[in-house]
């Protein structure tokens, strides 16, 4: 790895990495300084750039170490949905009231849903969901089996399928 | 269509079942990311669409890089520091030296300079005072007179001794101008004339005495 790689990373991963912190500790300030935190340590580690062999999941793993370390320091607290600022983040202005309405409904839902998950389900969940990463990949950033990356990843997608579907029957 | 939906039901189950590839997940939220989706899909419509594009407004702030490069360099000027900081206690030991040095150079001049010779007030009584000095002064004056005598009486002495001065000094003329002559005999007559010499000074020798 050299200079030009790092600074392919940061590019490339850093609202990944910044995601991945926000979804664990819920606070923006936090999460950023976390991912700072995350490239500051990879760039002080500039002589062993040769022997992290996968940089992307060094970076992932080292941002979820971080916010699991950082929350866990923190007076723990019940996970607390996501930040309604950020749920309306994306509207497109050209979105009827309407529209925009359905659609906060149904960001709502997916997230009422996340929160269901337990840690190790929500993590997997979004790494393959969001990040598009491979079972390996995901193992190699969580630090478990490939296995249980696939059963996490099950249980899951079956608990996400079932709440959807109930909060489906119950709008209807 | 149809056949595009039967696909969508088909990847939907290997879904869930965690067997889709991830081009195949991909397919699937391009396909819920669309306009008109079938009743029946509709409530996984948050999952694959909504998730997506929620999660994807989440970004870093643009200033983000800039942030980061400050906080590199400062760690850099950090770095530096801590060399100085490794270095510190040999500094530290350096500067305790020096100090003791200093200390140890400024003292022994301080004490050599209590140690001359100085007056002070010692008595506080003026009698005691006078006393001890008339004292010390009676020791001296004593010991001054002793030695006074002494040679009074080594020249007295040396008087009685009766010496005749006058040949003493004459013995010591005789003798150089015979050591004189003998030179001269010897430069002379070289050798025969031995018994002479020797008989001159047996002569030289009887008269002083």
């Amino acid at each position: 790895m050299n200079n030009e790689k790092f600074h392919h990373i940061i590019l490339s991963l850093k609202d990944n990495l910044y995601r991945l912190a926000l979804s664990i500790v819920h606070d923006k300030a936090e999460a950023e300084d976390i991912v700072q935190d995350v490239f500051l340590k990879l760039w002080s580690k500039k002589d062993e750039w040769n022997t992290i062999n996968n940089a992307e999941a060094y970076c992932y793993r080292s941002t979820k170490n971080l916010a699991l370390d950082r929350l866990s320091s923190r007076a723990t607290r019940k996970t607390e949905s996501i930040d309604p600022q950020l749920e309306g983040h994306s509207f497109i202005d050209s979105e009827t009231p309407h529209l925009q309405f359905i659609r906060k409904e149904e960001r709502a839902i997916i997230y009422r849903c996340i929160d269901e998950l337990s840690q190790n389900q929500r993590l997997v969940f979004q790494l393959r969901e969001i990040d598009g990463l491979s079972y390996s990949d995901i193992s190699n950033v969580l630090d478990i089996s490939e296995d249980l990356v696939k059963v996490t990843l099950f249980r899951a997608r079956k608990k996400m399928k079932e709440l959807l579907e109930k909060y489906n029957d119950k709008r209807i | 269509m149809i056949k595009e939906y039967e696909h969508i039901h088909f990847l939907l189950n290997k879904y869930w079942n965690c067997e889709t590839s991830l081009e195949e997940e991909k397919k699937l939220q391009d396909f819920f990311s669309q306009e008109d989706i079938p009743e029946d899909l509709q409530p996984y419509i948050p999952l694959f669409r909504d998730y997506k594009e929620s999660q994807h407004s989440i970004r870093l702030d643009d200033d983000f890089e800039k942030k980061l490069k400050a906080a590199i360099h400062q760690k850099e000027k950090a770095k530096q520091y801590i060399t100085i900081r490794i270095f510190a206690p040999v500094l530290k030991i350096a500067a305790s030296i020096a100090i003791i040095v200093s200390l140890g150079v400024g003292i022994y001049f301080l004490v050599n300079e209590n140690r001359k010779p100085y007056f002070a007030e010692t008595y506080n009584d003026p009698k005691a005072a006078l006393k001890d000095a008339t004292y010390a002064l009676e020791k001296l004056s004593e010991a001054l007179r002793k030695g006074e005598e002494a040679s009074k009486e080594t020249f007295d002495k040396l008087k009685n001794l009766n010496i005749n001065w006058a040949a003493i000094d004459s013995m010591g003329r005789d003798m150089e101008q015979e050591m004189e002559i003998e030179i001269e005999m010897e430069i002379e007559v070289e050798g025969d004339t031995d018994v002479d010499i020797d008989r001159d000074r047996e002569t030289h020798v009887n008269q002083n005495l």
